[in-house]
């Protein structure tokens, strides 16, 4: 199969360089995928699951936030957190939603931004615990 | 006379070797310190520079793209971020990355948002305004933090409270030169465009709206990435300070032993001399 030059970086690190096969990503508007000879195209990313298919292997992620840019036939994805799958820390995100849940049941005594800032937690740890094959 | 003063070297001797045990101390803590912050700013650069790299395309394709970020506003309100140490015995660190902020804001309606305990004390005392208080400790500050900060600021940026961001922080050059700097970081500038890039590039869902996503990301990263710089900045220049410290004492310990000795010396001889001459009379 055709392959493209991905990178993908974060703020703690090179995630993935090298060739890949295909990309799928969770953007802000829906799943996208990539394959070798895309056409340059830049957009925001969401959140939610990650699939990248290098070297005949598929592994999967957890991606949240950045954005994700194809120019001149590489693939660079800027992610503000990428974990793989086997990096990330289930029992972590499990208390972290168990927190961010007692959060939001008890809306009388919580600011808006407290409220929002849970909200924003409860979905990450979802991503993180949710990641699905596909 | 000479036992008081044998005494008072005795006592200066003692505590100048407790000055260079704590020194000696605080050079180690802050070099193996410095080891994991030199790696953390290491591997935050390729994802910054990946990030500016798009931004810096993004502004050349569309260089008449409309958005609040890259306008040049009347006002002169200005606000710093500056990203200091939480502790002082780091050389001339804090107090370097301090007065080049506090030359840009001086004499000017301005804000700070200071980074780091020593940060926050400076600007107190000189009655600057702080955008927020609550990140005066810079050791404690994570990835997620800066882009909160970094949403907050755009928040705040586009509400008109401030007409430009700057951002004083010291760059870590290398084990031995940290130097500090000032970045402007919005409005943002493009390097002017030669007419070329203006291939077709696909945005989704279009471009102004990339653009405005990717702003408060950027700034996110580049505050992380500043920060990085600047905690390896502060262990490496206490580490400098602290060896000189040391050595300082060390050198300082051989003098006043000599000098002991001497006096010392000096006492045996006369004591010696005194007994000679009762003998002899």
């Amino acid at each position: 199969m055709k392959t493209f030059p991905l990178q993908i970086v974060k703020p703690t690190g090179v995630s993935f360089e090298g060739e890949a096969e295909s990309l799928v990503v969770r953007t802000v508007g829906g799943d996208v995928g990539i394959l070798a000879g895309h056409t340059d195209y830049v957009t925001p990313l969401g959140m939610g699951t990650a699939r990248i298919t290098a070297e005949g292997q598929t592994r999967y992620a957890a991606c949240i936030g950045g954005l994700l840019c194809v120019s001149g036939g590489s693939v660079k994805l800027v992610a503000t957190s990428f974990e793989w799958e086997d990096e990330i820390d289930i029992p972590r995100a499990n208390a972290s939603a168990e927190r961010a849940r007692s959060v939001l049941d008890d809306k009388e005594h919580h600011t808006e931004a407290e409220l929002a800032l849970a909200e924003a937690r409860l979905k990450r740890a979802l991503v993180r615990t949710g990641v699905r094959h596909f | 006379m000479s036992g008081a003063s044998e005494k008072a070297l005795k006592t200066r001797i003692r505590s100048m070797r407790s000055t260079r045990q704590i020194t000696k101390a605080m050079e180690m803590v802050a070099a193996s310190k410095l080891h994991g912050a030199q790696q953390r700013a290491i591997a935050s650069r390729p994802y910054f520079e990946t990030l500016y790299g798009v931004m810096q395309d993004l502004s050349l394709r569309r260089a008449d793209l409309p958005s609040p970020y890259t306008q040049t506003r009347e006002g002169d309100k200005v606000c710093c971020i500056v990203i200091a140490g939480d502790r002082g015995l780091a050389g001339g660190y804090n107090g370097n990355v301090l007065k080049l902020a506090y030359a840009e804001m001086e004499n000017k309606a301005s804000l700070v948002l200071p980074i780091g305990k020593k940060a926050a004390e400076f600007f107190r005392s000189r009655k600057i305004p702080s955008l927020t208080d609550r990140y005066d400790e810079a050791g404690a500050i994570e990835v997620g933090d800066c882009f909160t900060i970094a949403r907050l600021l755009c928040d705040e940026y586009r509400s008109g409270k401030f007409d430009r961001l700057l951002l004083a922080y010291t760059n870590f050059a290398s084990v031995l030169v940290q130097t500090p700097a000032v970045l402007p970081l919005l409005p943002l500038t493009r390097e002017t465009s030669n007419g070329a890039a203006t291939a077709a590039v696909l945005y989704e869902p279009d471009s102004e709206s990339v653009f405005d996503a990717i702003v408060p990301e950027y700034l996110g990263g580049v505050l992380y990435g500043a920060l990085c710089e600047s905690v390896a900045s502060e262990q490496a220049a206490r580490r400098t300070a602290m060896d000189s410290a040391t050595k300082n004492a060390d050198e300082m310990i051989d003098r006043l032993s000599l000098q002991y000795n001497r006096a010392r010396q000096g006492a045996i001889t006369q004591e010696i001399t005194e007994i000679v001459a009762g003998a002899e009379s």
